[in-house]
């Protein structure tokens, strides 16, 4: 069933009401003198009458659309034959399926049997009705309700106090939709993650050593088959952060620290938008240039590095093996990519630090970089600090890089030259390409998400207290 | 204060020690800023080192005689009929004949793989468009396969010291590519098939059509979902809302969610949008409700910081000749504000542009051969392309790749100029 | 060009600590400071009067290179301090200011102790060999900014803690850690109410007898009060110097007369 002439009709129906409304204002002014007795502008009085028109319409509408499949549903489950009233609940929602089908003609009734007939024509009887039934309940409403709109367009009523108050119940309504996404982000994942620890204990979730949910085919014995040690996943992802913020905090921060306090203007607006060009890089070129340039780089120069070492008889050498896909190729450009947003953090927060405190240093003969690191950095260490663990939440989240650079092995190792992978990679794999929503395996994904939510908020939430907090010192 | 000279020696002691520190220190710095802006070389010569030759694709001049016998056509044949005949064997034949010498099987098929498998399609539709061809000679420009593309563009007519070829072109591809060469029936020309195609299994055939309407539709839903929304969500914030803890909670809940890993909301529209409420995977619709969802708390935050700088005086004296809230922000405030909404919505959209793992998540990385013509067909988009080719072993994919990045990246450093320069250009000084 | 303009009274000294001729400083193309000669004698206290924005501070900036870390801003003419010229390339700055010291119109401790605040200096500059020599000169410094008595308690605690009296007492400590020759006071005792003013005009008045101090004042009083000289400028041009008395009593300039009477603000 299309919608589309309905909201076509709704939205003709809000015009015409404005037009309605506005000429009604008028022709209640004439006799009073003008349009200034009126307790609002013709304006107001106009959009009042469209916004009745358009709003008990629209609600109808939406509810119809969204309950009438199951009310629907729910109707036929009474016409099916005895014996599909006692099928498990997901065989019952199959048989429905497929009522539902052979009702719009796309499929023969012989697929189900004789006996669903009287099922199939409910369905096609209501269906229709629904689709018959709708526009004229809507039209009706909507012309109703501009109706009442019209009777409350009086000279004492204030159309824009209502008007006013409905932008700002629709401006609330819109702030609230953030809310409704944490709300679903943690539903979402906290739902079926409940679902997963039913199957999989949560102490061998979190203290397991052993990753490999591949194992787990079986849906009857998922959770006993496959095992779901997150450590090895944990590991990774801090290993391969960490080589990404050893890059970058340091890299970042002189670089900021170089910016504000030494360039000259024209090196720093030249330097600072191009640095800025790293953080507008997709993710997903960052995850192709270290698939495809860094790591076979790093494995070459490991390959060079063990030659020689068997050559000259280095032991730790020889025995060097650098993996293809490593995590120093990862965290490598993972750090690259969060150089500027350390350097921008830090470049922030540094230039809150009062000229004052330069001023005082300089004053006493102290160079620029002792100023630097004996006044400025201190003062500035609670901003740095927290912009480092925003840094460091970005790099636990970041997925493109290591889901092309990291691969899946998820070995329990500390080694930054061979292959780990991360939370963020498990994730994707488990769920791209999987349709099935029962499995262990797709449940174990929403439990990594539930458990990379949790560390990522709690990070943020200390970050940005701890910003919050210094920018407060100085202001 | 009779110490003063001792002082001053003890200052001119440690000075030179200071200033060695002082020079050290400035140096670090500048190691940390060549090395970010190495990266920046590096990574883009990179990319364009990698993906400039995309942009040439290697054609072959192959003379085809359109044997009425072996296709079984006469010019007068229906279109039905044509649809009917062999083209297939037809082109395997027409280039035997112009390599008799070559008979083992290994040699023939070798012969076949000098041009794209698509082929024999290409003539049908030649035919099917001009039946006349029948029974004529005609020099036809082929694409050539991706071995062959990748071998001429890079290793033909150079010394490599090992003797090794870029791609998988054998020895015997290799002889005729050189006698093809010299007779000029190979060559280059700018690759139309890369933007005027959608995905496909051939290198030499795959284009990035596709997955830039996919990711202008995408865009679009991201656009008229994120923008009305933020742009309210800002003026309640900072204009209406009553100082309280709901007001405080949505403010954390903004700045938190600015901060959520990408591939969290990817979980979110999996479970909420394809799983309860049943919309469909792989299309734009779904995409552009994630990216919005992802990009609210940039484009609410930049809103804010955009309404904050118009200052308080504007406001005071529009309520002062007594105009209400709600006519203040909506005639003084929000024209004021837009500009720097506008900035803060086409970098939200650029970060969403270039978006790919809550994507990866709803589906959008099935394998799709045609343009998405609306919001609810099914569509990839030109990041997860990226991601997909990225995968693909053959070395004609790797170009393709780097070439659709630099797409990408061009796309990308347009909107941020473009913003710079609107903010620029609409900024107001107070 | 304009007709240089002619200090009166008396600009000049026998064997000065500061001599300063023909400065001119320039913020981008705007000029601020026209063609200054003055010279400030040893253990003396100078202040320099004149209404906001008459270029004092920013004299007083360049007497030990403050004007470097803003960078639209150059200095012209010839500063010497003891007969060296400060505006030298090869005069170390770090030196510079080490001997001539600065205390500035907003008290700025350093966040964070107290005792690191004053050790700071003695620190960088490394004046002191052990804990035990430092203790003592941190002890000292407090003592003569009469500070040590409120403090000695809570040495290691924030120095932000401290009232704005005490805070600016505090970065003249700092500032004598260092033992400087001279001591520049940018309205030390702006932002300090009366009490904590009186405080610290008596401090100065004591460490005149060690140090050279050149102080900008808007209080025309409190230049009676602690200086020998006094400077008075008028739109970045000196109008005139001379004993504080004679400035006070018998101003020779129109303009400086209009100024201590109250006509010019």
């Amino acid at each position: 069933m299309s919608l589309a002439p309905l909201a076509l009709f709704l939205i003709s129906a809000t015009a015409v009401a404005y037009f309605i409304g506005y000429l009604r204002a008028f022709k209640i002014a004439k006799p009073l003198g003008g349009v200034r007795n009126l307790a609002a502008l013709p304006t107001y009085y106009a959009s009042m009458v469209s916004l009745w028109a358009l709003i008990p319409g629209l609600i109808v509408l939406a509810l119809w659309v969204a309950l009438d499949g199951a009310v629907i549903e729910s109707l036929v489950k009474a016409s099916l034959p005895e014996e599909a009233k006692y099928l498990p609940a997901d065989k019952l929602g199959l048989v429905l399926n497929q009522v539902a089908l052979v009702a719009q003609g796309l499929g023969d009734i012989s697929i189900l049997g004789l006996e669903y007939q009287a099922a199939v024509e409910r369905q096609m009887r209501l269906t229709q009705l629904s689709r018959d039934a709708l526009p004229l309940l809507v039209g009706s409403i909507a012309i109703i309700s501009l109706l009442i709109g019209l009777r409350s367009v009086t000279a004492a009523h204030n159309a824009r106090y209502s008007v006013e108050r409905l932008f700002n119940i629709a401006l609330f309504l819109c702030s609230c939709i953030a809310i409704l996404t944490t709300v679903g982000i943690v539903f979402s994942v906290m739902f079926e993650s409940w679902q997963f620890f039913q199957l999989v204990p949560l102490s061998e979730f979190l203290f397991g050593t052993h990753w490999s949910p591949q194992i787990a085919i079986r849906a009857d014995q998922a959770g006993a088959s496959g095992s779901f040690g997150v450590l090895p996943l944990i590991v990774g992802t801090l290993l391969i952060s960490a080589i990404a913020l050893l890059i970058a905090v340091p890299v970042g921060l002189l670089s900021a620290i170089y910016l504000s306090e030494y360039a000259s203007a024209r090196v720093r607006n030249v330097v600072k938008p191009a640095l800025e060009i790293l953080a507008g890089v997709p993710t997903v070129v960052y995850g192709f240039f270290a698939a495809l340039t860094v790591a076979p780089a790093i494995r070459e120069v490991g390959d060079a590095a063990r030659a020689w070492g068997a050559e000259n008889g280095v032991v730790w050498l020889a025995n060097l093996n650098v993996s293809s896909e490593s995590a120093l190729a990862a965290g490598m450009v993972m750090g690259i990519m969060i150089i500027p947003f350390v350097s921008s953090l830090s470049d922030d927060v540094i230039n809150a630090v009062p000229q004052s405190l330069r001023d005082g240093s300089y004053g006493l003969g102290a160079t620029q970089s002792e100023t630097i690191k004996k006044v400025i950095f201190p003062a500035a260490l609670p901003g740095i600090v927290g912009g480092i663990l925003l840094a460091a939440s970005r790099a636990i989240g970041e997925t493109m890089i290591v889901v092309m650079a990291a691969g899946l092995a998820a070995n329990l190792t500390v080694n930054p030259l061979e292959a780990v992978t991360t939370v963020t990679v498990q994730i994707v794999t488990l769920l791209v390409g999987d349709q099935e929503f029962d499995s262990a395996k797709t449940l174990a994904a929403f439990a990594l998400g539930l458990f990379l939510f949790l560390i990522t908020l709690a990070l943020n939430i200390v970050a940005l207290r701890v910003v919050k907090k210094y920018r407060e010192q100085y202001e | 204060m009779s110490d003063r000279k001792d002082i001053a020696l003890r200052r001119a002691e440690s000075l030179q020690k200071r200033h060695a520190a002082e020079t050290r220190f400035r140096w670090y710095g500048r190691a940390a800023i060549s090395f970010g802006m190495l990266c920046i070389v590096f990574l883009f010569t990179d990319i364009f080192s990698k993906g400039a030759g995309a942009f040439q694709q290697t054609y072959i001049d192959m003379e085809i005689h359109f044997d009425p016998e072996v296709l079984g056509l006469t010019p007068q044949s229906t279109p039905a009929e044509i649809e009917q005949a062999s083209f297939g064997s037809f082109f395997k034949k027409a280039l035997r004949q112009q390599y008799p010498d070559l008979t083992s099987r290994k040699e023939k098929r070798q012969l076949y793989g000098l041009v794209t498998s698509d082929m024999p399609l290409t003539l049908r539709n030649q035919v099917m468009a001009e039946p006349s061809l029948i029974g004529t000679t005609k020099s036809i420009r082929m694409i050539a396969d991706d071995d062959i593309d990748v071998y001429y563009k890079y290793s033909y007519g150079r010394d490599n010291e090992d003797g090794t070829s870029v791609g998988r072109a054998t020895e015997l591809q290799q002889s005729i590519v050189a006698e093809l060469a010299q007779q000029g029936r190979i060559g280059t020309r700018f690759n139309n098939t890369f933007f005027t195609a959608a995905d496909s299994r051939e290198p030499e055939l795959a284009g990035i059509k596709g997955a830039i309407v996919g990711s202008m539709l995408t865009l679009m839903i991201t656009l008229i979902i994120s923008f009305p929304i933020a742009v309210a969500t800002a003026i309640y914030l900072e204009e209406f809302a009553p100082k309280n803890k709901l007001t405080d909670f949505i403010e954390v809940n903004i700045n938190n969610l600015a901060a959520v890993p990408s591939v969290i909301f990817g979980l979110l529209g999996l479970a909420i949008f394809i799983n309860f409420f049943g919309l469909p995977r792989s299309v734009p619709l779904v995409g552009g409700l994630v990216l919005s969802l992802m990009t609210l708390p940039t484009i609410i935050i930049s809103s804010r910081a955009a309404i904050k700088a118009v200052p308080p005086s504007i406001r005071d004296a529009a309520l002062g000749m007594g105009a209400s809230k709600v006519q203040t922000v909506l005639h003084h405030v929000l024209p004021l504000a837009l500009p720097g909404m506008l900035t803060g919505t086409i970098i939200g959209m650029a970060q969403a542009l270039g978006e790919t793992a809550p994507l990866l998540m709803i589906g959008m990385v099935a394998f799709i051969v045609d343009v998405p013509a609306s919001v609810g067909d099914s569509a990839t988009v030109l990041p997860v392309q990226i991601f997909l080719w990225s995968d693909s072993p053959e070395r004609g994919f790797v170009e393709k790749t780097s070439a659709a990045i630099m797409v990408l990246l061009t796309f990308l450093i347009f909107m941020n100029s473009f913003a710079v320069w609107l903010r620029k250009r609409l900024e107001r000084r107070w | 060009m304009t007709e240089r303009f002619q200090t009166v009274g008396n600009p000049l000294l026998e064997d000065p600590k500061m001599r300063v001729r023909n400065a001119s400083v320039f913020y981008a193309d705007k000029q601020a400071i026209f063609d200054v000669d003055l010279d400030i004698g040893k253990n003396q206290v100078i202040s320099m009067i004149g209404p906001s924005g008459c270029g004092k501070s920013t004299f007083l900036r360049c007497l030990n290179r403050m004007n470097d870390t803003i960078d639209i801003c150059r200095v012209e003419g010839q500063l010497e301090l003891d007969g060296q010229d400060i505006n030298d390339r090869k005069i170390d700055v770090v030196e510079l200011r080490a001997r001539v010291g600065m205390v500035f119109q907003k008290p700025n401790p350093f966040p964070k102790s107290i005792y690191e605040n004053v050790a700071y200096g003695a620190r960088i500059h490394g004046l002191t060999d052990n804990k035990v020599q430092l203790d003592d000169l941190v002890e000292q410094c407090l003592q003569r900014c009469g500070l040590w008595k409120e403090v000695k308690d809570r040495l290691h605690e924030p120095a932000t803690g401290l009232s704005g009296g005490q805070q600016q007492r505090l970065c003249i400590a700092r500032a004598i850690a260092v033992n400087p020759e001279v001591i520049l006071m940018d309205e030390p005792c702006s932002a300090l109410d009366p009490i904590a003013t009186a405080t610290v005009e008596e401090l100065i008045h004591e460490l005149s007898q060690n140090f050279t101090i050149c102080i900008v004042t808007h209080s025309m009083q409190q230049a009676a009060r602690v200086s020998e000289r006094t400077a008075y400028f008028h739109l970045g041009k000196l109008i005139e110097v001379n004993d504080t008395s004679k400035v006070f009593t018998n101003p020779e300039h129109q303009l400086t007369e209009e100024y201590i009477t109250g006509r010019i603000g």
